[in-house]
């Protein structure tokens, strides 16, 4: 049992030739070979030495034979399962397959100014509920979708959040790390009997935190997936040119390739992409630039020719601050492109601006563009069914039609793919409809998901168990002084009012 | 021969030479140029390269060289007007890092870069910078304004961190403190205590002008 996302049915979309992916691949091991990567963690730093790669501890530079980068890149499985709380929710990562999945932020919107708020408890779980009930997000998120919200301790943030989506929904689990938190996070996940799928986050260029190696030890040793991300900002933290950032951004995942199949062989391993060009004027990303869907492009080519998933996050988050017509062609644009070039994984759903805004509306209308894209992905079946010749034959020029056809009954569903929310009325229906658009129909759908989704609840044992990995966080990070007197009591009044754990 | 001097470390700054910058600097020195108005010719062209900025015809790439340009000829002036007993007008000293957990670097480096170019005096304190570490620039250097970057959502605690230390030191109303990175807003900078937040690297230098009255 598993889920079965959706299809890619033909050729990848490929832009290198073989000659330039080659060159990349070369420059990549050049890298690595030649100028290394700081690793800013003694173990791991000592792991790398004891297998022949040369350490300067001087300044925690790592420099790594091409042979134990191909090794490593050989030895990682080009498929794997990720086991989800019900296991009909488990995930096949690899091969042809698509999923989508929502992209977090840190606030809510409010939709008549588009300013944001820090999101309460009940928005975050009422989230959760609408993310469980999107048929195209086919996992959930790392955040619940929002960073935390009103009263949680910034420390508790990703546990609390974790919590929030085992809770309302069976689909797998996806966990960050912060402050140590993936200990919980893999305790949270075995409450319930699923693994939770955690990062390695690198910083570019070509260095690696010590936090981001401890997860990446605390995650494997436990024998779970882990998803090795990298990303730099094009002409700022990696070359400016889309070859350039790819090279330091191949270097840094291949040497994080190498110290998780050092740490245990055969890890099953998702690459992650998260470059986006800098934007020369203010010195943030540009979150919605195309040279971000262009290196999703490159980099799918390159980490298929490795045999290693992939998961493309640039089309989740925009440069809008709404949900308007420069939300939607950024959105769709970086979607399609990194679908039909290969992501196993897509976080698409909700992701307003940057990392910054979460949006339920906007994650409805994005479920639809994964379904959308969905339908792309099925391309065209030719057969002697779907040429239809005999039919042609038999309804011939007017007046004949095949709207009465059994052949049309049959099979328009499984051709046409219906968007819930695109408004497809004539100007009459449109007008009678009291002029409504697709905001409207994805808001009268939030409020249908609300009134009626119903989660598949934890047993009283899950409950107890994640209630209970709750309570050791809170105590031990207030035991070791990370959560303030003052943070803890507005906490504590809720987590103990009525409406614990949804409000 | 000043004029010529002066005239070369303007340019050398407009033409984006740090080398040029170096030899010219040097060049002073040796000609006995005043140090300092050698820095203002230096100066003189940083302010054209920001008003060129601001008009949307240069952008961060130019904003950013030509400051790394100009540090490249400030420590050979600043030892000289040391020397001679004089002292460089600062805007302000400010002590800068990317807080403890946290090794992003480029948003903080631009920050600094640009706060050096309009006359801050910096302490800069790189990447992962404990607390601890803020508290004993802020000290040392007399410094009147902090700037802390940190661009995972999770490393906002330690910038409420360093705040409540400063608090706990004493020093909470000697410095003023801007936040900045990624992860943060005008709320969340708002709610740590934070005396300033801004997104963009040139924005951040004209918060901390405003911060320290200047």
């Amino acid at each position: 049992m598993s889920l079965k996302g959706f299809t890619r049915k033909f050729k990848a979309l490929e832009l290198l030739t073989e000659e330039q992916l080659t060159a990349l691949h070369k420059a990549s091991l050049d890298v690595l070979e030649t100028t290394g990567v700081r690793v800013e963690h003694q173990r791991a730093l000592k792991l790398y030495e004891q297998n022949g790669c040369k350490v300067d501890y001087s300044n925690n530079r790592v420099r790594i034979p091409p042979s134990l980068v191909e090794e490593s890149l050989r030895l990682a499985p080009s498929s794997y399962r990720v086991k989800a709380r019900d296991p009909k929710n488990d995930l096949i990562m690899g091969g042809d397959t698509v999923y989508f999945q929502p992209f977090p932020g840190t606030d809510a919107i409010d939709h008549e100014t588009w300013e944001t708020h820090r999101p309460t408890r009940k928005e975050n779980y009422e989230c959760a509920v609408i993310m469980d009930a999107l048929e195209n997000a086919h996992f959930m998120t790392c955040y619940t979708p929002f960073y935390g919200w009103q009263g949680v301790p910034a420390v508790m943030s990703i546990i609390e959040s974790d919590a929030a989506r085992i809770r309302c929904s069976s689909k797998a689990f996806e966990t960050a790390s912060s402050y140590d938190s993936e200990r919980f996070a893999i305790k949270l996940g075995q409450a319930v009997g699923a693994e939770a799928w955690g990062y390695m986050g690198g910083a570019a260029p070509l260095t690696w935190p010590d936090n981001a190696i401890e997860a990446c030890y605390k995650l494997l040793e436990a024998d779970l997936p882990l998803q090795i991300i990298s990303g730099n900002t094009i002409g700022a933290s990696g070359p400016v040119t889309i070859a350039g950032a790819t090279v330091t951004n191949n270097a840094e995942l291949m040497s994080g390739v190498v110290l998780a199949q050092l740490i245990r062989p055969g890890a099953r391993l998702l690459m992650m992409d998260f470059c986006f060009p800098q934007n020369m004027r203010t010195g943030s990303p540009s979150f919605g630039g195309i040279e971000a869907y262009l290196h999703n492009v490159v980099f799918n080519q390159i980490w298929h020719h490795y045999g290693i998933p992939t998961k493309t996050p640039p089309p989740g988050p925009t440069d809008s601050k709404r949900i308007d017509y420069q939300n939607g062609t950024e959105k769709a644009t970086g979607a399609i492109l990194a679908a039909l070039s290969g992501s196993n994984l897509l976080p698409l759903m909700g992701g307003v601006y940057g990392e910054l805004s979460w949006d339920p509306i906007q994650a409805i209308l994005d479920n639809d563009l994964a379904g959308i894209i969905g339908r792309l992905l099925e391309g065209v079946e030719v057969t002697d069914l779907t040429m239809a010749l005999d039919l042609i034959n038999e309804v011939g020029p007017i007046p004949g039609h095949y709207l009465s056809s059994a052949h049309t009954r049959q099979n328009w569903k499984k051709e046409f793919y219906i968007p819930r929310c695109s408004d497809r009325l004539t100007y009459p229906e449109w007008m009678a409809s009291g002029k409504k658009s697709c905001l409207d129909y994805a808001k009268a759908r939030m409020e249908e998901i609300l009134a009626t989704h119903k989660i598949s609840p934890l047993t009283t044992e899950q409950e107890a168990g994640v209630e209970g990995v709750l309570k050791e966080a809170r105590e031990h990070y207030r035991k070791i002084g990370q959560i303030s007197e003052e943070e803890w009591s507005v906490y504590q009044k809720q987590i103990s009012g009525k409406g614990y754990p949804f409000a | 021969m000043e004029a010529e001097i002066l005239k070369n470390l303007g340019n050398s700054i407009l033409e984006f030479d740090p080398f040029a910058a170096e030899i010219w600097a040097k060049k002073a020195i040796e000609e006995n140029v005043d140090p300092l108005r050698a820095l203002a010719a230096l100066t003189d062209s940083i302010r054209t390269v920001g008003d060129l900025f601001e008009k949307g015809e240069y952008f961060l790439p130019e904003l950013v060289t030509a400051a790394d340009v100009l540090q490249r000829a400030v420590p050979i002036l600043e030892a000289r007007i040391r020397e001679t007993g004089g002292h460089r007008e600062s805007v302000g000293t400010v002590v800068i890092g990317t807080v403890f957990g946290d090794i992003h670097s480029i948003g903080k480096t631009m920050v600094s870069t640009l706060l050096s170019a309009n006359g801050f005096q910096v302490v800069d304190l790189g990447v992962n910078a404990p607390a601890e570490k803020f508290i004993r620039a802020v000290k040392d250097n007399n410094a009147n304004l902090v700037a802390m970057s940190a661009l995972m959502t999770m490393t906002i605690t330690e910038q409420r961190k360093v705040i409540e230390c400063f608090e706990k030191e004493g020093i909470r109303d000697r410095v003023k403190v801007m936040v900045g990175g990624s992860a943060i807003t005008s709320q969340i900078a708002k709610d740590m205590g934070a005396d300033g937040y801004e997104a963009t690297a040139p924005g951040a230098v004209r918060l901390a002008r405003e911060l320290v009255g200047k």
